[in-house]
């Protein structure tokens, strides 16, 4: 993969049970052929390996981290929304074979505080999403980049008084990127703005962002008509977008080339149609973008 | 009647403004509204949906046509109340509580709107007593529930439960999707039907009302 951002720091997405080839592999405990994804990843410039084995035996979780752990030296993301299996996944990891790197948990948000004692196991990094929050008790999404921030506000507020001593650089802040294909609510607006009202509060300074780049082209087509890629192109227009509002982190493919595009390219004028007309408009612009078969 | 074969066209393009002008026209012509539905309109969403599975269209067009459906329904559903009531059947849907993902949800009801159901939106992290309360004395109705976490899924048996001791399980039927769920997870926690996508739930709702289906 070629690093055209030295300032980006890649997790590598595949061991994910719902990628349909890992989540074979997990289904027939496959976990030599687990270990050589994550190899792959990191031979193919992966920062860190996520790891996420879906609903399974948190012993599972903690034998993978162990075993990836024995052959590679890259930092893992504990990913699991699921608190025994975060928690086994976390007492499994040893940082010594990290170079002394710490893990990142993934993730803690306000509809699961639960998972704050999670960091008493080891020092970690965290990954705060805040694409919800909890009003009159019930869970739901942010709709605003005011909600999201003051969801982060909230979640810092929490970790802070755990009292486990997590400075601003070991918080890692997810917008929760929603897919274009279905943007009638102004997220991709939601998600940009976060960026910017985060950085704009001095008490959080030092905080890192991360967003799963994949999610953005879900239910796209991969391709045109005449065979041109559409989820790279939008991906890609995405970062140039969001990288110069302080986005320093993605869950992402190692096989793709990430770059920053030009102004004039097809797809940064399809974000910036959705940036300026969100609601159904924006669903079109991102369909005229992969139905006009154009030269790339 | 004559051929309004254009309002069919407009829905399958999504064109919203196109399906506008040509359902008024039709009404200032005096078409039956009843005909419009079910010569032009749902055929079109049938027709949307079969392209969605053989992967013609994608996501946004289905959303595009939904809307365009949509446009054309808010004008003739007020005569269609007139002329006595909801023709397909009624479903309450949400999202189990602890989830919050309701972008396959919303294509569902999009869908069910479209095949002409009315659908109760209880949106989403619903809990079990929710479901119950909506469903009030109601019969022959449908519950959907929807989950994409492999850690809410289970709170659909939960809800089934809470329908049966609150007495009323056996007046509703009960249908389950979500990426994570299966058809083997749906017979286990005693659902009525399962469907893997958004146009499979309109049959599946059709079959589990005993309506005929249009397709
Ligand atoms: C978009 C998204 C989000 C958005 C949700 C926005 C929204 N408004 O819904 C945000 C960012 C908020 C989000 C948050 C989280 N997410 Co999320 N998300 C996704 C994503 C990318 C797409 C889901 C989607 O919309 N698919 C498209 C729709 C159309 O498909 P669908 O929902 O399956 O619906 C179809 C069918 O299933 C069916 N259907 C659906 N419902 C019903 C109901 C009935 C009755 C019937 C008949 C049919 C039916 O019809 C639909 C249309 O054909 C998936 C990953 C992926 N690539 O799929 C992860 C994913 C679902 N999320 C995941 C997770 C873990 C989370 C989080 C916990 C945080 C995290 N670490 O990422 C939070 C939890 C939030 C919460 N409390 O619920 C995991 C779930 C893992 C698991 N198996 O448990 C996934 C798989 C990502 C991953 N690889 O880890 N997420």
């Amino acid at each position: 993969m070629v690093r055209q951002f030295r300032q980006l720091t890649i997790i590598g997405e595949s061991i994910n049970d719902s990628v349909p080839s890992t989540h074979q592999l997990l289904e027939s405990g496959n976990l030599q052929a687990l270990v050589e994804l994550a190899c792959k990843q990191a031979e193919e410039g992966a920062d860190y390996i996520d790891v996420n084995v879906g609903a399974r035996a948190p012993e599972l979780m903690a034998e993978l981290v162990r075993r990836i752990q024995e052959v590679l030296d890259r930092p893992l993301v504990i990913d699991s929304p699921d608190i025994q299996i975060a928690e086994a996944g976390l007492r499994a990891y040893d940082p010594a074979r990290a170079g002394g790197q710490k893990p990142i948990l993934n993730s803690i948000s306000l509809g699961r505080i639960e998972m704050l004692r999670l960091l008493a196991i080891q020092p970690c990094k965290v990954v705060l999403l805040v694409s919800e929050h909890v009003v009159d008790g019930r869970t739901s999404l942010c709709t605003t980049a005011e909600d999201s921030y003051r969801a982060a506000q909230k979640l810092v507020e929490l970790v802070r008084e755990t009292g486990f001593s997590l400075s601003n650089d070991d918080l890692i802040i997810d917008p929760g990127l929603t897919p274009l294909a279905t943007d009638t609510g102004g997220h991709l607006n939601r998600v940009l703005q976060t960026f910017v009202r985060v950085r704009e509060d001095q008490d959080l300074a030092g905080v890192h962002f991360v967003v799963g780049l994949s999610n953005l082209t879900v239910m796209l087509p991969s391709k045109r008509a005449d065979g041109s890629p559409v989820k790279g192109p939008l991906q890609n227009a995405f970062l140039t977008k969001a990288v110069p509002l302080g986005l320093d982190m993605i869950v992402a493919s190692t096989s793709r080339r990430y770059s920053l595009l030009p102004a004039e390219h097809p797809a940064v004028r399809c974000l910036e149609q959705c940036i300026a007309n969100p609601g159904l408009a924006a669903v079109l612009a991102v369909r005229d973008f992969y139905k006009s078969g154009g030269s790339l | 009647m004559s051929d309004y074969a254009d309002l069919y066209q407009a829905i399958l393009e999504g064109n919203a403004k196109k399906a506008k002008e040509v359902t008024e026209r039709a009404l200032a012509e005096g078409a039956d509204p009843l005909e419009l539905l079910d010569r032009y309109m749902i055929p079109a969403m049938d027709e949307v949906g079969r392209r969605f599975d053989c992967q013609e269209y994608f996501v946004p067009e289905l959303l595009i046509a939904g809307r365009a459906m949509e446009t054309a329904l808010q004008l003739i559903s007020p005569l269609l109340a007139e002329g006595g009531g909801a023709r397909a059947g009624k479903v309450i849907i949400g999202t189990v509580k602890g989830d919050i993902h309701d972008i396959g949800k919303n294509l569902v009801i999009s869908m069910l709107k479209g095949g002409g159901f009315e659908v109760i939106d209880l949106g989403v992290d619903v809990p079990a007593e929710r479901f119950v309360e909506a469903v009030g004395n109601q019969e022959n109705i449908i519950v959907a529930m929807s989950a994409l976490l492999t850690t809410t899924m289970g709170y659909m048996r939960e809800v089934i439960k809470a329908l049966r001791e609150a007495g009323i399980r056996d007046r509703v039927k009960v249908m389950v999707g979500g990426a994570p769920i299966t058809q083997r997870f749906a017979d286990e926690i005693g659902a009525d039907g399962y469907s893997e996508n958004a146009s499979g739930a309109v049959g599946l709702a059709r079959r589990l009302l005993g309506l005929a289906s249009s397709a």
